[in-house]
């Protein structure tokens, strides 16, 4: 019972049980608003009955060539709406999305290399560890790059897991 | 930052470049030296002198970087040879943005454009210019301008965009709409649309001029395969019929998304709603307010005939047999809630069964009973049932539970119990049961959890366990046994639970919130805002969650973190205020122009808010507060806040705007759903737990006299002060000035505001402050508004001081005018106050506040008028000896004065003596 749409800025004030949550970061007003400007594609909120906000997903797309895909920025459940699949759904609305329209080779995210929950979530959704980025977070947790490819990758090139490590400057310089 | 042939504003870009990378780094001393150099070479180069005030900008010397922004803006305007190019302006116009001068940067541009009336790029920038300072109707005729020039989509829409704004947010009126679509329909006939937004916007347009139809029709057509995600397409186009009251087509609309998302409940309700023809949730302002829509929607079809109702209903209930029958996962509820909806409304059309409602509730209970949402899924469909209905509701579900545990996951039989809890409490049911049953319940939860803790040894500590909420539900049966008993022990007990379960998890919200509520109803307001610091509050959730704390610490003696909290939340506002049109321009450049227009509305919803308007006042009188000790320094504040005149248009200003409420209640205590409110500090009688639904009105009467009041306060201290310092200096120069006639009538007039805030005219309320200090009148004309009349008592002295049009006798034979009707109010008040306080623990909801209150505002402000009496009456300088002023120690007006102050004195020992020994006792 999940009504899913575009995300819009009134759910900003809406949002602060989902929020308040610790493990969801609340990001400056023009990181969500350039969110907003330039990928409204790529946000979608979940209701319930009454209104209430059960979850919200964001992400891009970006890459050149065979880099050009989707990426999911942040996805996120209330506590009260866990264990319902909801990330399920607005992940699939987002690879649906990279797939379908915007005909990108494949869908990636950024995971704590400790946050073992997220992680097998992740896998039974079909992505696998593409590669680990040292020190991605704040200079001192490692990041797990996930991905999954998508139709447009035939032979999901896109998907087999590098052999190395690489460090944040190394992403900056490929997309 | 290159441009064409490697120049840059008619620079090579290589001698550019090296001071660009300077400031990218930071290493401004290096740029400006380099900034030197090139001026050197290019000394009427405009883009030069702009990078130059730039770096001057970023090091902080605001004047020189105007200065120089200023000769290049010279330079553009009286040197015809020069060149203009994107890069000098926009360059400049960062500056000017950041130096507040958003004024010069349009004119620049607008200069530039008018001389180079068909450069493209020139025009971007001066309408960006115009997004900037939110001028709709010069930002349409830019736009309009460069579509004529190339005849581009995009710039059609920046068009229609900006129209469409001065619709909805100017003083356009709706014929501009016409315009709007006119522009359109020309465009389309000859290039068609290419932008799945641009058909959005054009929708749109129509929509607002009810023409559904040809919105409809247009969706229908070719231009509707610009939306790719088809069940957005049919939620347009099943909006556009309903609204155009054709709801059998609509109805079949929805019903196509229910095939493709069985599980969407929004597109159930429409559905339903159609096939009823119910329009209220299609009427203008069905949804007044976004941020906090109806829980239910409401509902009439009394038009329809008994036969056509049970027809459509029984068609409803087929389709969601068959959606039921087609659901391949457990998950959806959508199906399963469609029928307890169904119920509803036959139950709303006076067909209802409430047998068969309870069945459905049973059903879903079987199925969803063990989620954390199952409460809130089913709250509106309690409101149809009787309480007797209820109360079997809840005996039926325990009995079946009971009797067919057949659940054997541990977290789903938790979960089943969980609910089963939180529907006695939704239904209000536990406000009836005794004391016992209660205290009952209460230990039974808290068993639950600690027995069920295993389930979650497995979870990282930063996600939420199961059964969290069951100490969430313990706290809120313990503060009603409080309620109930005015037994301190339970409210005790009720932080030491949730102070428990925030040891075995340290970040769940919930408790982190009730804790706060109850620490600030303690008067333990530091360990309440130590728990509110670490719910990590920021960002927008400044705006929706620091209801929490502010209105508690706003009269509390807690100044430097009240004054954290303040400046944090303005600057998170006024950032994304400076930031806001930005992003806009932005949205424009992407094409994504639906976000235009809501990026606008929604900072006009920001800037109206009532919380950001209570801040900006309060912030200044915290200011005045703080330094009230010594005149000096509060004049140094006055002078900055311009004497308080700008608070005072403030006020006036939002006289005539509607105010808007994001605070997000829903998060509250069930003992206060709002700031305004705290049932625990009165007697118990039952309350429905949840907060009704629309406060907004009331809060917004309340907000505006509050605001009123408070914006009259920096003035009024201004006032005082000068009334004061002008009624010694007339006494020794005996001539009264003009101005001195002005500011006592300004004073009289913001006196007579604010008793009429009160209640009363100016004459009465003099009436009652003098009825009250002499004792004649009780206590009870102030009722709970202390603070308030003492406040006008000591504004009053001061106004008097100077206009004496209060012929009041001299008192007790040597006080002169007003001074002892201040001096016994403060006496009075505060020692009545001190003298009540027991020890603190003891008496929650305590009288501390309103003594704070006194102390450090009429009590301040008082000091102030003294501070600047005797700072007139003490001579200056050589000029005070030569005119021998009279020796003034011995005047009526002295002695009132030192009467004052020793009544001051006497009354802050009692307070200090008060602290002191409160302090002792905290440490024993």
């Amino acid at each position: 019972m999940t009504t899913i749409r575009r995300f819009c800025c009134n759910d900003l004030l809406r949002f602060t049980s989902v929020n308040l949550d610790h493990l969801t970061e609340t990001f400056n007003m023009s990181f969500y608003m350039t969110y907003l400007a330039r990928w409204p594609d790529y946000f979608h909120v979940a209701e319930a009955p009454g209104n209430r906000i059960m979850g919200y997903i964001m992400g891009k797309v970006e890459g050149q060539g065979e880099s050009w895909h989707g990426h999911v920025t942040a996805v996120t459940v209330a506590p009260e709406y866990r264990r319902q699949q909801l990330a399920k759904k607005l992940m699939n609305l987002l690879e649906d999305i990279s797939d379908k329209i915007d005909k990108a080779y494949f869908v990636d995210l950024f995971v704590r290399a400790s946050n073992m929950p997220a992680i097998k979530m992740y896998e039974k959704l079909g992505y696998v560890i593409y590669r680990r980025v040292l020190r991605y977070y704040s200079g001192e947790e490692d990041g797990l790059d996930m991905r999954k490819a998508l139709s447009r990758d035939v032979e999901k090139k896109s998907m087999i897991p590098l052999k190395r490590p690489v460090t944040p400057d190394e992403l900056d310089l490929q997309y | 930052m290159g441009s064409k042939f490697g120049m840059a504003g008619g620079i090579p870009e290589r001698r550019v470049r090296p001071i660009w990378d300077a400031i990218d780094s930071r290493q401004f001393k290096t740029a400006l030296k380099s900034s030197a150099t090139l001026l050197s070479k290019f000394p009427n180069s405009p883009y030069a002198l702009a990078l130059k005030a730039l770096i001057l900008e970023r090091m902080g010397k605001s004047e020189e970087a105007l200065s120089v922004c200023l000769r290049a803006k010279e330079l553009l305007y009286t040197n015809d040879s020069i060149l203009m190019d994107d890069l000098t302006l926009s360059t400049l116009q960062i500056v000017f943005q950041r130096l507040d001068h958003l004024d010069l940067a349009t004119s620049c541009y607008e200069h530039a454009c008018g001389k180079f009336p068909n450069n493209l790029e020139l025009m971007m920038g001066l309408f960006n210019c115009y997004v900037r300072e939110y001028s709709f109707v010069k930002q349409q005729q830019t736009a309009i301008k460069m579509y004529k020039i190339v005849g581009e989509e995009r710039f059609l829409l920046w068009a229609v965009c900006s129209i469409q704004l001065q619709v909805l947010c100017g003083n356009g009126g709706e014929k501009l709409l016409l315009l709007a679509e006119g522009l359109l329909k020309k465009h389309i006939a000859s290039h068609s649309l290419h932008e799945p937004e641009a058909l959005i916007v054009y929708i749109s347009i129509l929509e607002q001029q009810d023409k559904y139809g040809d919105a409809f029709e247009i969706l229908s057509g070719k231009l509707g395969s610009l939306l790719m995600i088809e069940v957005d397409k049919l939620r347009i186009q099943g909006r556009l019929l309903a609204r155009a009251g054709d709801y059998a087509a609509a109805a079949s609309i929805f019903q196509k998304i229910l095939e493709l998302c069985p599980d969407d409940w929004e597109c159930f309700l429409h559905y339903l709603s159609c096939l009823l023809e119910d329009d209220s949730s299609w009427c203008n302002g069905a949804i007044s307010d976004p941020i906090h829509p109806p829980k239910c929607v409401n509902c009439k079809f009394s038009h329809l005939t008994d036969e056509l109702f049970d027809s459509r209903i029984s068609d409803a209930s087929a389709f969601v047999q068959k959606l039921q029958a087609e659901a391949n996962n457990d998950c959806a509820r959508g199906p399963y809630l469609a029928n307890l909806e169904i119920e509803r409304r036959k139950h709303l059309f006076g067909k209802g069964d409430d047998d068969k409602l309870l069945e459905a509730l049973m059903q879903y209970f079987f199925r969803f009973g063990h989620l954390a949402c199952f409460t809130s899924d089913v709250e509106v469909f309690f409101q149809v049932l009787t309480p007797g209905k209820k109360m079997e509701l809840v005996e039926k579900i325990m009995k079946r539970c009971d009797s067919d545990s057949h659940s054997t996951v541990p977290t789903k039989v938790l979960g089943q119990s969980i609910t089963l809890f939180k529907v006695q409490e939704e239904i209000g049911n536990v406000f009836k049961v005794p004391v016992s049953e209660i205290e009952g319940s209460a230990v039974k939860m808290a068993e639950i959890y600690c027995k069920n803790l295993p389930l979650s040894k497995d979870l990282d500590p930063q996600e939420s366990m199961h059964g969290e909420d069951l100490l969430s539900m313990a706290c809120n049966a313990l503060v009603q046994l409080f309620w109930r008993t005015r037994d301190l022990g339970y409210l005790l007990e009720a932080i030491m639970t949730l102070e428990f379960g925030l040891t075995i998890r340290r970040y769940v919200w919930q408790y982190k919130i009730l804790l706060l509520h109850l620490y600030s109803h303690l008067g333990a307001l530091s360990a309440a805002y130590e728990w509110y610091k670490s719910l990590e509050v920021k960002n927008i959730l400044l705006e929706t969650v620091s209801h929490h704390i502010l209105p508690q610490m706003l009269i509390s003696p807690l100044w430097v973190d009240l004054n954290n909290l303040l400046k944090d939340y303005l600057k998170f506002m006024d950032d994304h205020f400076r930031e806001s049109a930005d992003l806009t321009f932005l949205a424009y450049r992407h094409r994504n122009y639906s976000k235009v227009i809501e990026f606008v509305q929604f900072k006009e919803r920001l800037q109206h808010s009532n919380q950001y308007l209570l801040a900006r006042l309060e912030a200044p009188i915290l200011q005045l507060k703080q330094n009230a000790d010594n005149i000096e320094e509060e004049e140094g504040i006055l002078d900055s806040l311009k004497c308080g005149v700008h608070f005072l248009e403030l006020s006036s200003e939002i006289g005539c705007k509607s105010l808007t409420f994001n605070e997000d209640l829903q998060s509250r205590p069930w003992w206060t759903p709002t700031s305004e409110k705290n049932y625990l500090l009165g007697p118990f009688e039952g309350i429905s737990y949840r907060p009704t639904e629309n406060l907004t009105k009331e809060r917004e009467t309340n907000v505006r006299t509050v605001v009123e009041g408070r914006s009259l306060l920096p003035r009024m201290v201004y006032l005082s002060i000068h009334c004061a310092s002008a009624s010694l200096k007339e006494n020794i120069e005996t001539n009264g000035s003009t101005s001195n006639t002005a500011t006592s009538s300004e004073l009289k007039f913001l006196l007579e505001r604010y008793a009429r805030i009160l209640g009363y005219t100016f004459s009465d309320a003099i009436e009652v402050v003098l009825g009250v200090s002499s004792g004649r009148k009780s206590s009870e004309a102030f009722s709970s508004d202390i603070v308030d009349w003492v406040t006008f008592a000591v504004f009053l002295n001061a106004w008097n001081l100077n206009s004496h049009e209060l012929g009041l006798p001299y008192g007790d034979g040597c006080k002169p005018g007003t001074w002892h009707i201040v001096d016994s109010l403060l006496e009075k008040y505060i020692r009545e106050k001190v003298r009540s306080m027991g020890p603190l623990i003891c008496s929650p909801g305590s009288d501390l506040p309103v003594l704070v209150q006194l102390v450090t505002e009429p009590l301040a402000w008082h000091g102030l008028v003294i501070q600047s009496c005797i700072r007139s009456s003490v001579p200056t300088g050589k000029k005070k000896k030569k005119s021998g002023s009279a020796d003034q120690s011995h005047s009526p007006l002295s002695h009132a004065i030192r009467d004052s102050i020793q009544s001051l004195c006497g009354t802050l020992e009692e307070v200090t003596e008060m602290v002191e020994r409160t302090d002792q006792q905290v440490r024993e």
